[in-house]
Protein backbone atom coordinates (compact mmCIF):
# COMPACT_ATOMS: atom_id res chain seq x y z
CA UNK A 1 0.00 0.00 0.00
CA UNK A 2 2.92 1.87 -0.02
CA UNK A 3 3.02 3.68 -3.38
CA UNK A 4 -1.11 3.33 -3.35
CA UNK A 5 -0.77 5.81 -0.20
CA UNK A 6 2.26 7.95 -1.82
CA UNK A 7 0.50 8.72 -4.90
CA UNK A 8 -2.63 10.04 -3.37
CA UNK A 9 -0.43 12.44 -2.07
CA UNK A 10 -0.24 13.56 -5.06
CA UNK A 11 -3.96 14.44 -5.88
CA UNK A 12 -4.12 17.89 -7.82
CA UNK A 13 -0.32 17.88 -8.57
CA UNK A 14 0.96 17.69 -12.03
CA UNK A 15 2.90 14.60 -13.06
CA UNK A 16 4.12 12.80 -15.97
CA UNK A 17 2.99 9.59 -16.70
CA UNK A 18 5.12 7.28 -19.26
CA UNK A 19 3.63 4.23 -20.82
CA UNK A 20 5.02 0.45 -22.00
CA UNK A 21 4.28 1.71 -25.16
CA UNK A 22 6.87 5.08 -25.07
CA UNK A 23 2.70 7.59 -25.07
CA UNK A 24 3.68 10.05 -22.56
CA UNK A 25 1.29 11.87 -20.88
CA UNK A 26 1.47 14.92 -18.57
CA UNK A 27 -1.44 16.29 -16.39
CA UNK A 28 -2.66 16.95 -13.06
CA UNK A 29 -3.56 13.38 -10.95
CA UNK A 30 -7.03 13.11 -9.95
CA UNK A 31 -7.27 10.00 -8.54
CA UNK A 32 -5.22 6.75 -7.57
CA UNK A 33 -6.35 3.32 -6.67
CA UNK A 34 -4.61 -0.09 -5.35
CA UNK A 35 -3.69 -0.92 -8.47
CA UNK A 36 -2.21 2.44 -9.05
CA UNK A 37 -4.70 2.90 -12.11
CA UNK A 38 -4.51 6.71 -12.44
CA UNK A 39 -6.87 9.05 -13.91
CA UNK A 40 -5.54 12.48 -15.04
CA UNK A 41 -7.28 15.78 -15.94
CA UNK A 42 -6.38 18.48 -18.41
CA UNK A 43 -4.27 16.41 -20.21
CA UNK A 44 -1.21 17.00 -22.85
CA UNK A 45 0.44 14.39 -24.87
CA UNK A 46 4.18 14.72 -25.30
CA UNK A 47 4.84 14.32 -28.84
CA UNK A 48 1.45 14.72 -29.65
CA UNK A 49 1.85 14.99 -33.46
CA UNK A 50 3.12 10.84 -33.11
CA UNK A 51 -0.67 10.38 -31.37
CA UNK A 52 -3.20 12.07 -33.15
CA UNK A 53 -6.27 10.40 -31.79
CA UNK A 54 -5.48 11.51 -28.41
CA UNK A 55 -5.64 15.06 -29.25
CA UNK A 56 -9.61 15.21 -28.91
CA UNK A 57 -8.97 13.57 -25.07
CA UNK A 58 -8.98 15.62 -22.11
CA UNK A 59 -8.54 13.58 -19.54
CA UNK A 60 -7.76 9.44 -19.09
CA UNK A 61 -7.67 6.68 -16.96
CA UNK A 62 -4.57 4.48 -17.51
CA UNK A 63 -4.56 1.12 -16.78
CA UNK A 64 -1.58 0.56 -13.94
CA UNK A 65 -0.69 -2.24 -15.39
CA UNK A 66 0.75 -0.40 -18.58
CA UNK A 67 2.50 2.09 -16.51
CA UNK A 68 6.54 2.14 -17.46
CA UNK A 69 7.49 5.46 -14.87
CA UNK A 70 5.86 8.47 -13.73
CA UNK A 71 7.66 11.47 -13.31
CA UNK A 72 7.39 13.52 -10.41
CA UNK A 73 7.24 16.66 -9.60
CA UNK A 74 10.32 17.73 -6.72
CA UNK A 75 8.60 19.23 -4.07
CA UNK A 76 6.68 17.25 -2.92
CA UNK A 77 9.09 14.16 -2.80
CA UNK A 78 9.96 14.16 1.21
CA UNK A 79 12.46 11.40 0.86
CA UNK A 80 12.94 10.80 5.02
CA UNK A 81 9.20 10.18 4.53
CA UNK A 82 9.57 7.71 2.16
CA UNK A 83 12.64 5.88 3.51
CA UNK A 84 10.52 5.58 6.96
CA UNK A 85 7.34 4.19 5.09
CA UNK A 86 9.89 1.78 3.18
CA UNK A 87 11.20 0.63 6.55
CA UNK A 88 8.28 -0.33 7.87
CA UNK A 89 6.40 -1.86 4.98
CA UNK A 90 9.52 -3.71 4.51
CA UNK A 91 9.11 -5.13 8.01
CA UNK A 92 5.68 -6.55 6.69
CA UNK A 93 3.82 -3.50 7.47
CA UNK B 1 -14.97 -18.44 3.14
CA UNK B 2 -14.98 -16.36 6.86
CA UNK B 3 -19.01 -15.73 6.96
CA UNK B 4 -18.29 -13.94 10.27
CA UNK B 5 -17.69 -10.41 8.45
CA UNK B 6 -17.41 -7.53 10.27
CA UNK B 7 -17.13 -4.05 8.88
CA UNK B 8 -13.91 -2.02 9.35
CA UNK B 9 -14.10 0.89 12.15
CA UNK B 10 -14.41 3.40 9.19
CA UNK B 11 -15.35 1.76 5.98
CA UNK B 12 -14.17 4.90 4.30
CA UNK B 13 -10.86 3.96 4.86
CA UNK B 14 -11.00 0.69 2.36
CA UNK B 15 -10.04 2.04 -0.87
CA UNK B 16 -12.53 0.36 -3.50
CA UNK B 17 -11.47 -2.22 -5.56
CA UNK B 18 -10.83 -0.81 -8.69
CA UNK B 19 -10.92 2.64 -9.52
CA UNK B 20 -14.21 3.45 -9.70
CA UNK B 21 -15.20 4.64 -13.58
CA UNK B 22 -18.93 5.46 -12.51
CA UNK B 23 -18.08 8.96 -13.49
CA UNK B 24 -17.90 7.68 -16.85
CA UNK B 25 -20.67 5.99 -17.45
CA UNK B 26 -22.73 6.48 -20.51
CA UNK B 27 -19.95 9.01 -21.35
CA UNK B 28 -18.33 8.79 -25.30
CA UNK B 29 -14.79 7.55 -24.45
CA UNK B 30 -11.79 6.31 -26.57
CA UNK B 31 -10.02 3.30 -25.52
CA UNK B 32 -6.73 2.65 -26.76
CA UNK B 33 -5.68 -0.77 -27.18
CA UNK B 34 -2.47 -2.49 -26.37
CA UNK B 35 -2.50 -3.84 -29.91
CA UNK B 36 -2.62 0.07 -30.71
CA UNK B 37 -6.46 0.24 -32.23
CA UNK B 38 -8.75 2.91 -30.86
CA UNK B 39 -12.30 2.18 -30.55
CA UNK B 40 -14.36 4.44 -29.78
CA UNK B 41 -18.16 3.74 -27.48
CA UNK B 42 -20.25 4.42 -24.61
CA UNK B 43 -19.06 2.83 -21.53
CA UNK B 44 -22.34 0.66 -20.04
CA UNK B 45 -20.19 -1.51 -17.37
CA UNK B 46 -16.55 -2.22 -16.21
CA UNK B 47 -15.31 -4.06 -13.43
CA UNK B 48 -12.48 -4.14 -11.50
CA UNK B 49 -10.13 -5.40 -13.92
CA UNK B 50 -11.25 -2.45 -16.48
CA UNK B 51 -12.95 -5.14 -18.26
CA UNK B 52 -15.20 -2.75 -20.44
CA UNK B 53 -18.87 -2.89 -22.21
CA UNK B 54 -19.00 -0.40 -24.73
CA UNK B 55 -22.59 0.04 -26.98
CA UNK B 56 -22.40 1.66 -30.42
CA UNK B 57 -18.98 1.17 -30.86
CA UNK B 58 -16.81 1.81 -34.01
CA UNK B 59 -12.96 1.41 -34.05
CA UNK B 60 -11.22 4.34 -35.19
CA UNK B 61 -8.06 4.37 -37.81
CA UNK B 62 -6.23 7.47 -38.21
CA UNK B 63 -3.22 7.15 -41.36
CA UNK B 64 -1.34 10.31 -41.25
CA UNK B 65 -3.88 12.97 -42.13
CA UNK B 66 -7.41 11.06 -42.53
CA UNK B 67 -9.35 8.73 -40.53
CA UNK B 68 -12.58 6.45 -41.06
CA UNK B 69 -14.89 4.87 -38.65
CA UNK B 70 -15.79 1.18 -38.61
CA UNK B 71 -18.64 0.16 -37.04
CA UNK B 72 -18.18 -2.69 -34.48
CA UNK B 73 -21.71 -2.51 -32.29
CA UNK B 74 -21.76 -3.85 -28.84
CA UNK B 75 -18.12 -4.68 -27.26
CA UNK B 76 -16.53 -6.20 -24.42
CA UNK B 77 -13.09 -5.26 -23.86
CA UNK B 78 -11.03 -7.73 -21.52
CA UNK B 79 -9.49 -5.35 -18.99
CA UNK B 80 -5.78 -6.28 -19.82
CA UNK B 81 -5.86 -5.20 -23.25
CA UNK B 82 -6.63 -2.07 -21.80
CA UNK B 83 -3.87 0.95 -22.62
CA UNK B 84 -6.19 3.85 -21.42
CA UNK B 85 -9.78 5.39 -21.57
CA UNK B 86 -9.72 8.64 -23.11
CA UNK B 87 -12.84 11.29 -22.47
CA UNK B 88 -13.71 13.07 -25.29
CA UNK B 89 -13.55 16.84 -25.66
CA UNK B 90 -16.86 17.08 -27.68
CA UNK B 91 -15.49 20.67 -29.02
CA UNK B 92 -11.83 18.55 -30.61
CA UNK B 93 -14.21 16.07 -32.32
CA UNK B 94 -13.72 14.42 -34.48
CA UNK B 95 -9.86 15.10 -34.19
CA UNK B 96 -8.77 18.71 -35.73
CA UNK B 97 -6.80 18.38 -38.93
CA UNK B 98 -8.10 15.00 -40.25
CA UNK B 99 -10.24 14.20 -43.16
CA UNK B 100 -13.00 11.71 -42.90
CA UNK B 101 -12.29 9.11 -45.94
CA UNK B 102 -14.11 5.74 -46.34
CA UNK B 103 -13.30 2.52 -44.77
CA UNK B 104 -11.92 1.27 -48.04
CA UNK B 105 -9.95 4.21 -48.29
CA UNK B 106 -8.14 3.83 -45.03
CA UNK B 107 -8.05 -0.09 -45.20
CA UNK B 108 -5.76 0.68 -48.32
CA UNK B 109 -3.39 3.73 -46.80
CA UNK B 110 -3.04 1.55 -43.95
CA UNK B 111 -1.85 -1.71 -45.88
CA UNK B 112 0.42 1.21 -47.52
CA UNK B 113 1.81 2.22 -44.83
CA UNK B 114 2.31 -1.44 -43.43
CA UNK B 115 4.19 -2.78 -46.80
CA UNK B 116 6.53 0.48 -46.00
CA UNK B 117 6.81 -0.56 -42.44
CA UNK B 118 7.32 -4.25 -43.82
CA UNK B 119 10.48 -3.06 -46.36
CA UNK B 120 12.31 -1.58 -43.50
CA UNK B 121 11.27 -5.21 -41.74
CA UNK B 122 12.91 -7.09 -44.32
CA UNK B 123 16.03 -5.00 -44.80
CA UNK B 124 16.76 -5.12 -41.06
CA UNK B 125 16.32 -8.93 -40.95
CA UNK B 126 18.45 -9.28 -44.15
CA UNK B 127 20.92 -7.82 -42.60
CA UNK B 128 20.44 -10.04 -39.56
CA UNK B 129 20.25 -13.17 -41.77
CA UNK B 130 23.53 -12.17 -43.45
CA UNK B 131 25.17 -11.45 -39.65
CA UNK B 132 24.31 -15.16 -39.04
CA UNK B 133 26.21 -16.62 -42.46
CA UNK B 134 29.68 -15.26 -41.13
CA UNK C 1 14.42 -7.94 18.20
CA UNK C 2 17.04 -5.19 18.22
CA UNK C 3 16.41 -2.54 15.75
CA UNK C 4 19.91 -2.49 14.44
CA UNK C 5 20.13 -5.97 14.38
CA UNK C 6 17.06 -6.06 12.44
CA UNK C 7 18.58 -4.05 9.98
CA UNK C 8 21.77 -5.41 8.80
CA UNK C 9 20.38 -9.10 8.76
CA UNK C 10 20.30 -10.10 5.32
CA UNK C 11 17.76 -13.45 4.80
CA UNK C 12 15.99 -13.03 1.98
CA UNK C 13 16.85 -10.69 -1.69
CA UNK C 14 14.96 -7.89 -1.00
CA UNK C 15 16.90 -7.40 2.47
CA UNK C 16 19.77 -6.10 0.50
CA UNK C 17 17.67 -3.64 -1.39
CA UNK C 18 16.30 -2.27 2.29
CA UNK C 19 20.37 -2.09 2.64
CA UNK C 20 20.84 0.36 -0.57
CA UNK C 21 18.00 2.74 0.72
CA UNK C 22 19.48 7.01 0.11
CA UNK C 23 22.35 5.37 -1.78
CA UNK C 24 22.64 5.06 -5.32
CA UNK C 25 22.18 2.12 -7.31
CA UNK C 26 21.87 0.77 -10.82
CA UNK C 27 18.49 -0.64 -12.22
CA UNK C 28 18.46 -2.85 -15.20
CA UNK C 29 14.80 -2.51 -17.15
CA UNK C 30 13.30 -4.20 -19.76
CA UNK C 31 13.21 -2.88 -23.72
CA UNK C 32 17.28 -2.35 -23.30
CA UNK C 33 16.72 0.60 -20.41
CA UNK C 34 19.16 1.10 -17.41
CA UNK C 35 18.38 3.67 -14.34
CA UNK C 36 20.98 5.08 -12.28
CA UNK C 37 19.48 6.88 -9.32
CA UNK C 38 18.88 7.07 -5.22
CA UNK C 39 16.75 4.77 -3.97
CA UNK C 40 14.64 6.30 -1.65
CA UNK C 41 11.06 3.90 -1.72
CA UNK C 42 10.54 0.21 -2.79
CA UNK C 43 7.99 -2.09 -1.92
CA UNK C 44 7.49 -6.02 -2.62
CA UNK C 45 6.83 -6.32 -6.19
CA UNK C 46 10.43 -3.75 -6.71
CA UNK C 47 8.54 -0.65 -7.45
CA UNK C 48 10.79 2.00 -6.82
CA UNK C 49 11.07 5.86 -6.31
CA UNK C 50 14.71 6.86 -7.63
CA UNK C 51 15.80 10.32 -7.57
CA UNK C 52 18.20 12.31 -9.56
CA UNK C 53 18.16 9.94 -12.09
CA UNK C 54 19.84 9.09 -14.92
CA UNK C 55 18.05 6.72 -17.78
CA UNK C 56 20.22 5.66 -20.48
CA UNK C 57 18.18 3.99 -23.63
CA UNK C 58 19.80 1.72 -25.61
CA UNK C 59 18.80 0.81 -29.59
CA UNK C 60 19.92 -0.70 -32.66
CA UNK C 61 19.20 1.01 -35.51
CA UNK C 62 20.27 -0.51 -38.89
CA UNK C 63 21.44 2.12 -41.92
CA UNK C 64 18.95 1.58 -45.00
CA UNK C 65 21.86 2.15 -47.14
CA UNK C 66 24.83 0.77 -46.22
CA UNK C 67 23.45 -1.75 -43.46
CA UNK C 68 25.48 -0.64 -41.07
CA UNK C 69 24.60 -0.97 -37.13
CA UNK C 70 24.01 1.94 -35.64
CA UNK C 71 23.55 1.60 -31.71
CA UNK C 72 22.39 4.41 -29.98
CA UNK C 73 22.03 5.12 -26.58
CA UNK C 74 20.14 8.06 -25.49
CA UNK C 75 20.53 9.90 -22.10
CA UNK C 76 18.46 12.15 -19.89
CA UNK C 77 18.15 13.06 -16.43
CA UNK C 78 14.89 12.96 -14.42
CA UNK C 79 14.59 14.45 -10.93
CA UNK C 80 12.43 12.05 -9.36
CA UNK C 81 10.93 8.88 -11.23
CA UNK C 82 8.46 5.94 -9.60
CA UNK C 83 9.38 2.83 -11.74
CA UNK C 84 6.32 0.38 -11.48
CA UNK C 85 8.26 -2.91 -10.94
CA UNK C 86 7.23 -5.56 -13.36
CA UNK C 87 9.75 -3.72 -15.68
CA UNK C 88 12.83 -4.46 -13.61
CA UNK C 89 14.75 -6.85 -14.53
CA UNK C 90 17.68 -6.33 -11.76
CA UNK C 91 18.97 -4.08 -9.16
CA UNK C 92 22.22 -4.20 -8.59
CA UNK C 93 23.25 -2.08 -4.59
CA UNK C 94 25.43 0.75 -4.60
CA UNK C 95 27.89 2.17 -6.84
CA UNK C 96 31.41 2.56 -4.79
CA UNK C 97 32.84 4.85 -7.35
Amino acid sequence: MLFYSYFKTLVGKEVTVELKNNLAITGTLHSVDQYLNIKLNNIRVVDERKYPHMLSVRACFVRGSVVRYVQLPPGSVDVELLHDATRREARGG
Amino acid sequence: MDENITLPPNIEDIPPPGLALVEELDKLLLVQLRDGRKIIGTLRSFDQFANLVLSDSKERIIVAEQYAEIPLGLHVVRGENVVLLGELDAAREPPPGLQLVSEAAIKQAQRAEREADKLKGTLRSRFFDFLDDI
Amino acid sequence: MAATEEDNTVREPLDLIRLSLDERVYVKLKGERELRGKLHAYDQHLNMILGDVEETVTSVEIDDETFEEIIKTNKRMVPYLFVRGDGVILVSPPLRS
